[in-house]
């Protein structure tokens, strides 16, 4: 009988543990299963380019002050030092520390302003420029320029206003008082001009110190410069992620000219601001990727009115204190060369 | 979520008025055209109809099977179409199981509302089974027909755990209910073991349910249908009123008790074998007397503790479980490196706190709301079980019960009279001899 | 057992049981058919004779990537989709090639997507046409998260319905962490992103 007792208690034990591990399994499986859940096997990874080397940055933060107005696209630096802001409801002015010191109403959103010597204010809207006195009487609306029209940067020289026409892909010279003197950027193969590549609308011109204008070129990552006429002087720029180039498809979005002609740089999608010489070698960072966290993410967080939300801009004042505007947080950032 | 379509729809009418997108480049040497962004339709709104229809006449079809014709034969024919079209065909979706969270998330949220599709999927076996019994489950149900079809060597389940398990259903259906009708979760769904059958895919932890439940059905009959379905719990109860009902034997019943060992599914009722005496009677009455005293009192303890229940419960719906690890985080700063869905979501959370937090207090005071009767439900199904197993039936014959009857018409194979209404019995001579003594 | 029958049935041929019990059979079933109908009635009004088949709005996905890896489907229903009208054509497109490549060919090193579904053609000089070849699109929403980052955001996710079961619950839905899943018209099924916003 003990024998007897003994092959059943052998195969119950089989049978009991057979069942036992068909359980365990089961449980580790179902465990594992909700573990790994959690985790994206796809998720976009920026991380190796994102991260800034603290030895390049050589600006830091002086101050920073809040929009008045939301929606805020270009920025510009008039006489007196003060700030234009073309926002959505119109164009603000501000003093250094950010007060308010005039407001400049308009029907539609402003999209870019520029400032003359005499402080005239040129607004850009959507399909055609505004001029406003310094007390911000409007002055003149000048003329669309013609279909598909879409405006995101202003220059202003002595007798010539540059207005960058991100929708045509050009950049238009008119003369103060609003004729349309003449088209630059296009695509010209006598002049050996690759013509501009716009694929999103930051199209920005900037007057230097020698006179001669400053376009960005994002699809082809370029820095142009042009004489008034439209000539292609030199261009320079790379494509690249890493820190010396522009990164993304579409980058600088953003111009600006230090006093000694050093060009301050925008990026969009991995948002930083960077400094490079006169010839278009990389000298060093104002701000990187870390000092805009919201920017950063602005490409996954968009506002239903409006499609796109990021990027920054840049001016400088007579002192060579730069300006950045950061578009997604609504911000203006003072930021000084370190000591 | 009403109130999200609606502030939706205005945002989108608003930016009607805004802007038109920045315009994409001019190909001006290729004079290039732009593809349009393809967008294939979904299943026509005909095929919904279609398959109304067609659960409609297999509904009709199984009836006149089950109570005309009599036959197992096309019970089993009618099964088979049931799991190749209710089954792979249209992957066991829509059903009249899951169709009962449509309705109740109908009723539950006044911005929803039910296709007449699956709605006619709810009603229609329920309106044949208050007439007819449960045929939708004899051949028309694919999960019950699949079951059905793999039961090979049936096996009796004692009568104690038959009758424990059976509350199991309407415990299923008032969970069912409950986490539909507050938009939580569809869980009759989510944990329906054949359906990554019909699909074949499905989550590991499913298929292996379904699986074991196919091998268990091999041995036990149908114990999807007897021992979980929540639409059968419907069903039992539309069914036991029902008008018609199957009767096996065609004129009188021999008490051969063939029928009763043929059913798998124990669903076979003994007549009574003769009035018993006054003192077991009354022992019996007094028993009745406590349980029903006993009922309502369950029901108040199944409410009470439902009520505590709502609150854990509300974790499943994904807004409640958001807002609680929204408050649980607090202010600490987000994880650097690559974000996981659930840090993207936490994220969101903090773009609008306060539209999170109105949401989920909505759907924990609708858990609340509803909490309390679904424990209620609970207490008054175990306390009416109790109650129903010390009922006395008069029966003069074996015959099915009419709300666990699941219409198969095994039976009627079985039944010597029957068999001999139809010609095909060999023992037919010996039969008709006793039956001419009578 | 003839015996047994007779007695019993002549027992129990009390006549006013059978008809009580039937009663109340009957009323039971009324009640119930009354309940029916009141719930169909109560539904209905609510009712739509249109079906609704599951979307997820594209101005509410965040790309967590859940919709490759929840949709019951092997191969999610879930698809990456081309507004081509809002498309950039840049030569170096985010959507397409991983953020720093190393050169820019179809190599798998410079290319974003898992399963190469997204495909890359010449135009005119600088432009680039790209493509999606949803049978090998898993929906992961890197493509996606690449073009929205950096780009126009001319690539979406978009639930396919030459694919979808359109489950009662869509299991993604429940997990979707941008709350973007909803039900629309199945005449309607897409909510595309279009030229006005």
């Amino acid at each position: 009988m003990n024998n007897r007792n003994r092959t059943i208690t052998r195969r119950v034990f089989l049978r009991r543990s057979a069942s036992g591990a068909g359980w365990l399994a089961l449980g580790g499986v179902s465990l594992a299963g909700a573990a790994q859940r959690n985790a994206n096997p796809f998720a976009y990874d920026l991380e190796r380019v994102s991260k800034t080397d603290p030895k390049l940055v050589r600006y830091e933060q002086a101050g920073r002050f809040v929009c008045p107005w939301p929606g805020p696209r270009r920025l510009a630096v008039g006489p007196e030092d003060h700030l234009y802001i073309a926002a959505r409801k119109g164009v603000t002015v501000l003093d250094g520390e950010g007060r308010r010191l005039q407001e400049i109403a308009l029907a539609a959103p402003a999209r870019c302003v520029a400032v003359a010597a005499d402080g005239t204010v040129y607004a850009g809207l959507r399909d055609h420029v505004e001029v406003f006195d310094p007390k911000g009487r409007r002055l003149a609306a000048w003329e669309s320029p013609g279909r598909k029209v879409w405006l995101t940067g202003l220059a202003v020289a002595d007798k010539d206003v540059f207005v960058a026409d991100a929708g045509n892909r050009v950049v238009l010279d008119y003369g103060v008082s609003g004729k349309l003197a003449g088209r630059i950027g296009e695509k010209n193969k006598e002049r050996n001009i690759p013509g501009l590549i716009v694929p999103s609308p930051y199209l920005d011109v900037k007057m230097g110190p020698d006179g001669l204008l400053r376009v960005n070129n994002p699809g082809r990552h370029l820095v142009e410069v042009y004489t008034a006429n439209g000539d292609l002087e030199s261009s320079w720029g790379k494509a690249t992620a890493a820190i010396e180039g522009f990164c993304g498809c579409c980058n600088p979005v953003g111009l600006a000219v230090l006093p000694d002609g050093r060009y301050v740089t925008c990026e969009k999608g991995l948002p930083r601001v960077k400094i490079y010489s006169a010839q278009g070698v990389f000298e060093s960072v104002v701000a990187g990727p870390e000092s805009f966290p919201e920017n950063a993410r602005a490409g996954a967080l968009q506002d239903a009115s409006d499609g796109l939300l990021g990027g920054l801009d840049a001016a400088v004042d007579s002192q060579g204190r730069i300006y950045v505007l950061d578009l997604v947080a609504a911000d203006v950032r003072m930021m000084r060369a370190k000591a | 979520m009403s109130l999200r379509i609606s502030v939706l729809l205005l945002l989108c009418s608003l930016s009607a008025f805004a802007e038109q997108r920045f315009p994409p480049p001019d190909f001006v040497e290729t004079n290039h055209q732009l593809p349009a962004t393809a967008a294939p339709a979904a299943r026509g709104l005909y095929y919904q109809y279609l398959d109304v229809a067609v659960l409609g006449a297999s509904l009709g079809v199984a009836t006149w099977l089950v109570l005309g014709r009599r036959s197992r034969r096309g019970v089993v024919a009618l099964s088979m179409f049931s799991v190749a079209y209710f089954g792979f065909y249209r992957k066991g979706c829509v059903c009249g199981i899951g169709s009962l969270q449509d309705v109740a998330l109908a009723l539950g949220d006044s911005g929803y509302a039910v296709p007449v599709g699956v709605l006619a999927f709810f009603v229609l076996p329920l309106a044949f089974a208050l007439f007819a019994g449960r045929t939708f489950c004899a051949g028309v149900c694919p999960h019950g027909a699949l079951q059905d079809l793999v039961l090979l060597k049936p096996v009796k389940v004692p009568s104690w755990l038959e009758h424990g398990l059976s509350v199991l259903p309407f415990v299923y259906l008032g969970a069912g209910v409950l986490f539909a009708a507050t938009g939580s979760a569809f869980i009759v769904c989510e944990y329906d073991p054949f359906i990554p059958v019909f699909r074949m895919s499905g989550r590991a932890l499913m298929v292996l349910a379904g699986a074991g439940l196919l091998v268990l059905g091999v041995f036990v009959g149908r114990p999807y249908c007897r021992f979980l379905c929540p639409y059968g719990a419907l069903l039992k109860l539309a069914g036991s009123v029902a008008k018609w009902r199957l009767r096996v034997t065609p004129d009188h019943c021999t008490q051969c008790r063939l029928c009763e060992a043929s059913c798998p599914f124990g669903a076979m009722r003994q007549p009574e074998s003769g009035k018993p005496e006054e003192a077991v009677l009354a022992k019996a009455r007094r028993r009745l007397a406590w349980l029903l005293i006993l009922l309502p009192l369950l029901a108040g303890a199944g409410g009470w503790l439902g009520g505590r229940f709502s609150g854990p419960a509300s974790q499943l719906h994904p807004t409640v479980s958001l807002a609680e690890r929204f408050v649980r985080a607090g202010d600490t700063p987000p994880k650097t490196g690559v974000p996981t869905p659930d840090d993207l979501a936490l994220e969101r959370a903090r773009q609008n706190p306060k539209e999170l937090l109105a949401e989920a207090a909505a759907v924990g005071h609708k858990f609340r709301l509803g909490g309390w009767p679904f424990g209620a439900w609970v207490g008054l199904v175990i306390g009416a079980k109790l109650v129903s197993l010390s009922l006395r039936r008069r029966r003069t014959d074996y015959e099915p019960d009419r709300g666990a009857c699941l219409s198969c018409a095994r039976c009627l194979e079985y039944c010597p009279n029957e068999l001999m209404r139809r010609g095909a019995s060999q023992t037919s001579a010996g039969y008709r001899a006793t039956s001419q003594v009578t | 057992m003839s015996d047994r029958s007779t007695s019993l049935t002549g027992q129990f041929s009390n006549p006013g049981a059978i008809p009580r019990r039937q009663f109340l059979r009957d009323g039971a079933r009324a009640a119930a058919l009354t309940g029916l109908g009141g719930l169909l009635g109560l539904a209905a009004g609510r009712s739509t004779r249109a079906g609704t088949v599951w979307q997820i709005d594209p101005q509410k996905c965040i790309r967590c990537g859940n919709c490759a890896t929840h949709c019951v489907l092997e191969q999610s229903a879930v698809k990456c989709v081309h507004a081509y009208a809002i498309c950039g054509y840049c030569q170096l497109c985010t959507g397409f090639f991983e953020p720093a490549p190393n050169d820019l060919n179809t190599g798998a090193e410079n290319c974003l997507c898992p399963t190469a579904a997204i495909k890359r053609a010449f135009v005119e000089d600088p432009y680039y046409e790209y493509t999606i070849d949803e049978g090998l699109c898993i929906g992961c929403a890197k493509c996606v998260e690449g073009c929205n980052r950096f780009g126009n955001g001319s690539l979406f996710l978009q639930v396919r319905h030459d694919r979808c079961l359109n489950c009662n619950e869509c299991a993604i839905s429940k997990v979707c962490a941008g709350d973007a899943f909803r039900r629309v018209p199945s005449e309607h099924p897409y909510l595309l992103k279009t030229m006005s916003h």
